[in-house]
């Protein structure tokens, strides 16, 4: 066994290491073993660090936000530079904690890490607010008098899951909109969150110090329920990840006061049209799906967990199901599935064996994969389409997936009725007219991104996530109506 | 062992080469379909020898070049044992190979070439067509084709039986090449003179010392010899290898 | 095949099960006893459950490429929801006993054309599991003990096993005057109090046995009423098939502490008895001073620990998915993979507890949500 150093998690401006105490989160993969020590803190130091964080966020309104975008460009790019100690300490940790192939959390790295970068941060303040200055001072608008946005003096990230880097994304809405911030470090994943802010430290102290990164065990068994409780108390705006039994658990703790942006857990779906299914295209076209069922071994809320496939194309549903099974046998290969825990690996065979025995009384079903194997591709090709139960349905995750022959791909649209509340991300492969009239009639439904093939797992720059506006979500604003304006003329020193 | 828990079916495996990949298959636990076109009694021998190598074998009787035949047989594996892992195409038409008594190329008709393009070719293609349902429920299928040498070195030039097989070796790579994609691999095992099967037997002792003096590795194949590369192409030992052709006659054909 | 043969086939087995069960101690039979028999079975349910045989086909396991009970191809317990997994056609069958349907509302089921080898199973490893006169010496028995049952009886649940299985446990092994307390009106708590006041001034010793549940309900209310017993030495407790959302979840260790201060039976004498609907024989573990506790079966029945994905059997000591092999569960499918979690240890196993529904470590949506998410 080999045991890296130890790493210190979390990043806790103004409290010194040795007054907090340190809990052991342990990870191993293969041969490699490595500690994580993560801060418990105690309600006094939760109420201190909170004040410390807010009299910074104070100092921060002054700061220009191009400034702030241009300080979270600079740690942005010590990230992406792979000879940056910080970016290979993050390529060789991050395999090892969350399990994923060394390869894909590099790949995925680097093309996550660059949607923030400052021209993209810059589109990400412009999708939101398209005069971003108004984060900075009163700006015109247009009904007459001025306004301008403040973000919440203290925003409580609470992280979850294992996809690393996930967590920058709030995070970067937080500080671009000058939040006092603290982020609640995910178990799965406890380390980058972390890394970013003292990467921040090291460029730009003063906005570091607007930063804290904690942790605390989460759960209602065996949960530190005192420190949940005690920065919850503290937040003025809580943003959290999780499941819904999860988020329902935070959201019953909140006072009624504090503003509460919940991100649940999603499914997505791939739509793969006639038009994409010519014998020259199609296998393409697989290659792209496989690959976002490959990334991050469909953990992700952006992940396809059904693709639904157009009947009357040159190469059939079950054919694309076979090129799918294909192309995953060999991404097995180029970047292997993460060791399951019993429970995934459970979940997996339990989702297997509900398809296989579907199959014996239904011929219109099969399942390519082997058991053993690190995927499964079910084809569902009934004279119903597979819509005499709901369509859509969640696979096993990790590298399964349900190919459901359709004759139209809108008769997919009726069986996401039921799911509205967790639509997210649909990946489509069509022609530039079908494209817009699944859109429209997807967007009817509750998908909120649509998306090509082979991008559902890489959200551009500027995305909204489930729809929201990242950043306006987070803000209120101050407006100086036009009578105040008006009025403020009559005290003025020069008035006649 | 190897093949456990995996199916495999071998054409015209009631005697010689196929016989013996058969057995090969069979004691690496695999369960073998021992398809036959004449001799049951052959056949049936065969299988009750997969069976105690400690595999399981399973004679059964098809023309592969009749198409109705084939589909049958696929039927009855599909719902007997539910899966095939493995084509071996081995079956071909009879051929007397006798390099001094040799149809001249000017004594040749069409009729001649078709009729072994017809056992060459068309008993691979109908069999490839009826069992690839079966072989693509499960990921990593794979089919091997018998070839010959005489593809790259005709040491006697028996036109009609090699141009078939060399037909065959390209009907293989198209294959390879559309089957890719699915996971399932498509190679050829080519030959040289194996001794002793019914084709060879009255090859006569000159011929086999001639061949012997150019064969590097001195002496003549037998049809054990062509078990190993052809369980080789059947496993995923060469899960990366398709569209091949392995030459199988101690160095005679090179490269 | 044809129905006699169905017939003959399943009047052979029978006669060599029953003679199997009967024939003694665990220590005594072999590997290969176990294997000829099991290895018979296999064959049995290949040969005429048609179903059965095509799961098995799939997985490339027949009779004539299986060799040993290990590979005979186990059902995952789903199935019995989805698949009709009988020999003998349903309407020949004498009981029909169905899981209680938690999930998916679908309810499992297992059919029994008689259920004289359950029977004979349940009360041969019963009489020694649950019946010592003390628990150092499990080869003196009591004959028969005055029992409480907490659960419906048989002929209000004619479908449930697990009423069939105390029933017969009332039957087999409890006095004249032992009863259920549970009737059309529910739980009869001043019944119970009553009874085990009696217990307490009679000094004979007392069973009580019900589903994990019943209890927890009864000691609720004995709570509300604030009662406790302290039941004579000798007296026992058994109980089985956790909560299943029907009352509060306890761990097991409160659950057992709370047993035994509520009737002052100490957790040695608590036993829990693992069984399933899929099965026709069930584990005990020797009582619940620690938890988890190491359970075990009778000779006709074996269980193995496996990663579910690949099947392949975990060694000692590791958490795996439990499979088991009970042969006397001969019209369905003898070998069934379950959802449950457990260690092994040696031949025996702790058992953890489901092991299916893992929470997505992202924040993509896993089944067991989404099945919540749909229910209206």
């Amino acid at each position: 066994m080999a045991a890296h150093d130890a790493e210190i998690a979390g990043h806790l401006p103004g409290l010194a290491a040795d007054e907090v105490a340190w809990r052991t989160l342990a990870f191993a993969r293969g041969g490699e073993t490595l500690e994580v020590a993560v801060p418990a803190l105690d309600e006094a130091q939760v109420a201190r660090l909170a004040a410390h964080v807010r009299a910074a966020a104070c100092r921060l309104r002054e700061r220009p936000v191009g400034a702030i975008a241009a300080a979270i460009d600079l740690a942005v790019a010590r990230l992406l530079d792979r000879s940056d100690p910080w970016r290979r300490k993050a390529e060789r940790l991050l395999p090892l904690v969350t399990g994923y192939d060394a390869e894909m959390v590099r790949l995925g790295l680097t093309s996550y890490l660059k949607t923030f970068r400052r021209p993209q941060l810059q589109t990400f303040l412009v999708e939101d607010f398209g005069n971003p200055l108004v984060l900075d001072d009163f700006q015109p608008i247009p009904k007459g008098g001025f306004a301008r946005a403040f973000g919440p003096g203290l925003l409580l990230h609470v992280w979850a899951g294992n996809v690393p880097g996930l967590p920058l994304w709030s995070l970067v809405s937080g500080l671009l909109v000058k939040a006092g911030t603290v982020g609640k470090l995910p178990s799965a994943e406890p380390l980058f969150a972390g890394w970013f802010a003292r990467i921040l430290a090291e460029v730009d102290p003063d906005l570091a110090d607007c930063l804290a990164v904690v942790w605390w065990k989460g759960g209602d068994r065996g949960g530190d329920e005192a420190q949940e409780r005690a920065w919850l108390a503290q937040a003025d705006t809580v943003l959290a990840y999780g499941g819904t039994e999860a988020l329902d658990a935070i959201r019953r703790r909140l006072p009624v006061t504090t503003r509460f942006l919940p991100y649940g857990h999603r499914i997505s779906f791939a739509m793969v049209a006639r038009s994409a299914l010519d014998t020259g295209k199609a296998q393409a076209v697989a290659g792209r799906a496989a690959w976002d069922v490959m990334r991050y071994d469909q953990q992700g809320c952006y992940s396809p967990q059904t693709i639904f496939v157009e009947r009357g194309g040159r190469v059939s549903p079950r054919d694309f199901a076979g090129y799918l099974a294909g192309e995953l046998a060999g991404l097995e290969i180029r970047h292997p599935r993460r060791a399951l825990s019993l429970e995934e690996a459970g979940s997996v065979a339990a989702w297997r064996h509900a398809e296989e025995t579907k199959g014996f009384a239904d011929p219109g079903r099969t399942l390519l994969g082997d058991p053993a194997g690190a995927w499964s591709v079910a084809c569902v090709d009934g004279p119903g389409g597979g819509l005499g139960e709901a369509a859509l349905a969640p696979c096993g995750l990790n590298r399964t997936v349900t190919v459901v022959a359709l004759d139209r791909l809108e008769d997919a649209v009726l069986g996401l009725v039921p799911y509205r509340a967790f639509l997210q991300t649909a990946g489509i492969a069509a022609a530039p007219e079908e494209l817009f009239r699944l859109s429209g009639l997807l967007g009817g439904a509750g998908v909120t991104r649509v998306c090509a093939l082979g991008r559902m797992t890489a959200p551009e720059a500027g995305w909204h996530h489930d729809g929201r506006f990242n950043l306006l979500d987070l803000v209120t604003l101050t407006e100086i109506e036009h009578s105040a304006e008006q009025a403020a003329d009559d005290f003025a020193r020069y008035a006649d | 062992m190897k093949f456990r828990d995996r199916t495999v079916l071998v054409t015209g495996a009631s005697r010689g080469i196929g016989a013996a990949i058969a057995r090969a298959f069979a004691a690496e636990g695999a369960t073998v379909v021992v398809n036959y076109l004449r001799n049951a009694e052959a056949a049936e021998w065969v299988a009750a020898e997969c069976r105690s190598l400690g595999g399981d074998g399973w004679a059964l009787q098809a023309d592969v070049t009749d198409d109705g035949a084939v589909r049958a047989m696929a039927d009855r594996l599909s719902d007997e044992l539910g899966r095939l892992d493995a084509i071996v195409n081995n079956a071909f038409r009879p051929y007397a190979f006798d390099p001094e008594k040799r149809a001249l190329f000017w004594d040749l008709e069409w009729g001649d070439y078709r009729s072994q393009v017809d056992g060459a070719l068309k008993g691979t293609f109908t069999v490839c067509r009826a069992m690839l349902p079966l072989l693509r429920r499960r990921p990593g299928g794979s089919i091997v084709n018998m070839a010959t040498d005489l593809v790259a070195r005709p040491t006697v030039p028996y036109h009609d039986y090699a141009t078939a097989k060399s037909a065959l070796v390209g009907f293989s790579r198209n294959l390879a090449a559309e089957l890719g994609p699915l996971g399932i691999r498509v190679n050829c095992v080519a030959p040289g003179l194996v001794y002793p099967t019914d084709a060879s037997r009255s090859t006569r002792e000159d011929v086999k010392d001639r061949i012997i003096a150019q064969t590097p590795l001195r002496r003549i194949a037998t049809p054990e010899d062509m078990a190993g590369p052809v369980l080789f192409l059947a496993s995923d030992w060469s899960r990366f290898m398709t569209g091949q052709t392995l030459y199988v006659d101690g160095g005679l054909v090179m490269g | 095949m044809d129905v006699s043969d169905a017939r003959t086939s399943e009047a052979r087995l029978i006669d060599e099960l029953l003679a199997f069960i009967a024939s003694g101690d665990i220590e005594g039979i072999g590997d290969d006893a176990f294997n000829r028999l099991a290895l018979r079975v296999f064959a049995h349910q290949f040969d005429h459950n048609a179903p059965y045989r095509r799961f098995a086909v799939q997985r490339g396991r027949t009779p004539r490429t299986v060799r040993s009970w290990r590979e005979v191809p186990a059902v995952p317990i789903s199935a019995f929801k989805d698949l009709t997994l009988s020999c003998r056609p349903p309407e020949e069958c004498e009981r029909v006993f169905m899981t209680s349907g938690t999930t998916r509302g679908v309810r499992g089921k297992s059919h029994h054309p008689t259920l004289a080898v359950y029977d004979r199973s349940m009360t041969a490893n019963f009489a020694r599991r649950f019946m010592p006169a003390d628990p150092g010496r499990p080869d003196q028995r009591q004959a028969r003990l005055r029992m409480g049952i907490l659960f419906p009886t048989e002929e209000a649940m004619p479908n449930s096993s697990l009423a069939h299985y105390l029933a017969l446990a009332l039957r087999e092994f409890g006095t004249s005057d032992s009863r259920h307390f549970i009737g059309d009106g529910g739980l009869d708590v001043a019944a119970v109090t009553a009874e085990l006041e009696r217990a307490e001034r009679d000094g004979e010793p007392y069973a009580l046995l019900g589903a994990s549940y019943g209890f927890v309900h009864l000691m609720d209310a004995l709570r509300a009423l604030g009662r406790r017993f302290s039941l004579p030495a000798g007296s026992r407790i058994l109980d089985t098939g956790g909560f299943k959302g029907q009352s509060r979840e306890l761990e097991p260790d409160e659950f057992y502490e709370c047993l035994s201060a509520f009737f002052g039976v100490p957790r040695s004498a608590c036993i829990n008895m693992y069984g399933m609907t899929e099965l026709s024989t069930q584990f005990y573990d020797d009582g619940n001073a620690v938890c988890p506790s190491v359970k075990s079966g009778p000779h006709w029945i074996r269980s193995r620990l496996i990663n579910p994905l690949t099947g392949e059997e975990v060694p000692d000591g590791a958490v795996g998915v439990l499979v088991h092999h009970d042969l006397a569960h001969f019209n369905c499918a003898s070998a069934i993979l379950t959802e449950d979690a457990g260690i092994a240890a040696g031949g025996r196993f702790r058992l953890l507890g489901r092991a299916d529904g893992a929470d997505a470590k992202g924040c993509s949506m896993a089944v067991e949500e989404f099945l919540k998410a749909a229910r209206p």
